[in-house]
């Protein structure tokens, strides 16, 4: 595929290692949504889990505000449409609402959480194995409909990368989605799917290789061995 | 810190904060790794506009709804069946035996693998470059490591072969991420193999290894 999208204008290069720190924090909540006055958020955290352990239902209220619509944007991609990603949203929450006597404290709340939505997406994807929906970007007549120009990337990458994630093994293209993605660090992905930060970092690096493979051929000279 | 254009990958894959910064000012001298800097970075530039995020005003009602609904239905059984809440079944066979067995082999392994290297007088606490009798040893150590493992991995064979059930097929994908990640470390420390972070990295994967084979062994019961 030959590739129109890599090149950016000098204004907007970002130093590669400055946006890989962007974002990992140990516990993130999202700075949309208000937060308890005063509160970190590891305490915010340990907070919302003990009310739900209580079967405080404003509690996990407070954890759909937080985390709602990061869920369903990282359901979003794992399972390819709009619908069954609200579908495995609320299906993480009853299975957190079942499970919550089982939580010790192992991981972060919020981490322990996505676990859980990572694992409702696997199973809802098994389940509809065969379902296919129309990609909601398509028009009638089966043409994509213009992306809307961000303010980073050029357009046709971001739309070739979507593309190309599909190609990519289910564990590589979970890990690059959690990471590159949603947000998280590798020990909260760890965390997630019960593997280590070495297996994380190594998954996510092989995941950037075959996509940069798709997205962009290797040039016949020039290339570090 | 001296970096090169063969640390590349290394550095993408992983690196300290020193070592990221040490390859950045190498990448300003350096047009073939800015390039592979600028292709790996736009990337994870693409990648953050793939978030999305859209209105769902019917999906919290559902969910409150399905919260109070399950919440109603628990208490009503605890009422009815708190009694039973003690009990727990139990029942052995000869295969956990098998499995302990092979878990205290390797632990004895992995300690063996794991025991502070000799060091040289004179070199400092930072010198992470093994010495060629305890390189000879650590190779020693996880040559029996990998053996034991093997064996372990014939044991939980017939379950992930064809596995039965959503979870076996979830630890079968599982292992094989881990032994792309072995396989990937063992080629660095083959490249490297003075280099005592990558052997640490690598016995990391092999305990993560040994404990999802124990979990599918203890799945099997």
């Amino acid at each position: 595929m030959g590739i129109t999208g890599l090149a950016l204008v000098w204004e907007t290069k970002i130093s590669y290692f400055e946006r890989s720190q962007e974002r990992r924090v140990e516990n993130p909540l999202p700075s949309t949504t208000g937060r308890s006055a005063g509160a970190s958020p590891s305490t915010e955290d340990a907070a919302l889990a003990a009310a739900c352990q209580a079967g405080d239902l404003a509690a996990y209220e407070r954890l759909y505000e937080l985390h709602g619509a990061r869920m369903k944007s990282l359901a979003r991609h794992l399972l390819g449409s709009r619908h069954d990603a609200e579908d495995a949203v609320q299906e993480t929450f009853l299975k957190i609402q079942r499970a919550i006597s089982s939580y010790r404290g192992q991981s972060a709340f919020s981490t322990w959480a996505y676990r859980i939505l990572v694992n409702s997406c696997h199973d809802l994807r098994r389940r509809h194995a065969r379902r296919r929906e129309l990609s909601e970007s398509e028009t009638q007549n089966g043409n994509p409909a213009p992306e809307p120009r961000g303010p980073g990337a050029h357009p046709s990458l971001r739309l070739a990368l979507e593309r190309s994630l599909a190609q990519l093994p289910g564990r590589q293209r979970e890990i690059f989605l959690l990471y590159e993605v949603a947000g998280f660090a590798h020990a909260e992905i760890a965390a997630m799917l019960n593997v280590s930060e070495a297996v994380s970092k190594n998954t996510l690096f092989q995941a950037k290789k075959v996509l940069r493979q798709i997205l962009e051929p290797p040039r016949a000279a020039g290339r570090p061995e | 810190m001296k970096v090169t254009c063969n640390d590349l990958e290394r550095i993408l894959r992983d690196a300290a904060p020193e070592e990221r910064a040490a390859f950045e000012e190498h990448a300003k001298t350096c047009a073939v790794c800015a390039e592979e800097l600028r292709s790996w970075n736009q990337i994870s530039l693409a990648a953050r506009e793939l978030y999305e995020e859209w209105d769902s005003p019917a999906l919290w009602p559902a969910i409150r709804r399905g919260l109070a609904g399950q919440a109603d239905h628990a208490a009503e059984a605890r009422s009815n069946w708190g009694w039973l809440t003690g009990w727990t079944p139990l029942s052995f066979g000869w295969q956990p035996a098998a499995a302990a067995a092979l878990v205290v082999v390797l632990t004895v392994s992995a300690v063996w693998f794991l025991r502070p290297m000799p060091r040289n007088p004179g070199t400092d606490a930072g010198n992470t470059l093994l010495k060629n009798d305890a390189l000879r040893e650590a190779d020693r150590a996880e040559a029996v490591y990998v053996q034991a493992l093997d064996n372990l991995t014939a044991q939980a064979k017939p379950q992930l072969e064809n596995p039965s059930t959503p979870l076996l097929a979830s630890y079968r994908e599982k292992l094989l991420v881990i032994d792309s990640a072995i396989g990937d470390l063992r080629a660095q420390a083959g490249m490297n193999p003075s280099n005592a972070h990558l052997r640490r990295a690598l016995l990391a994967v092999y305990q993560e290894k040994q404990q999802t084979l124990e979990e599918i062994l203890e799945a099997k019961r």
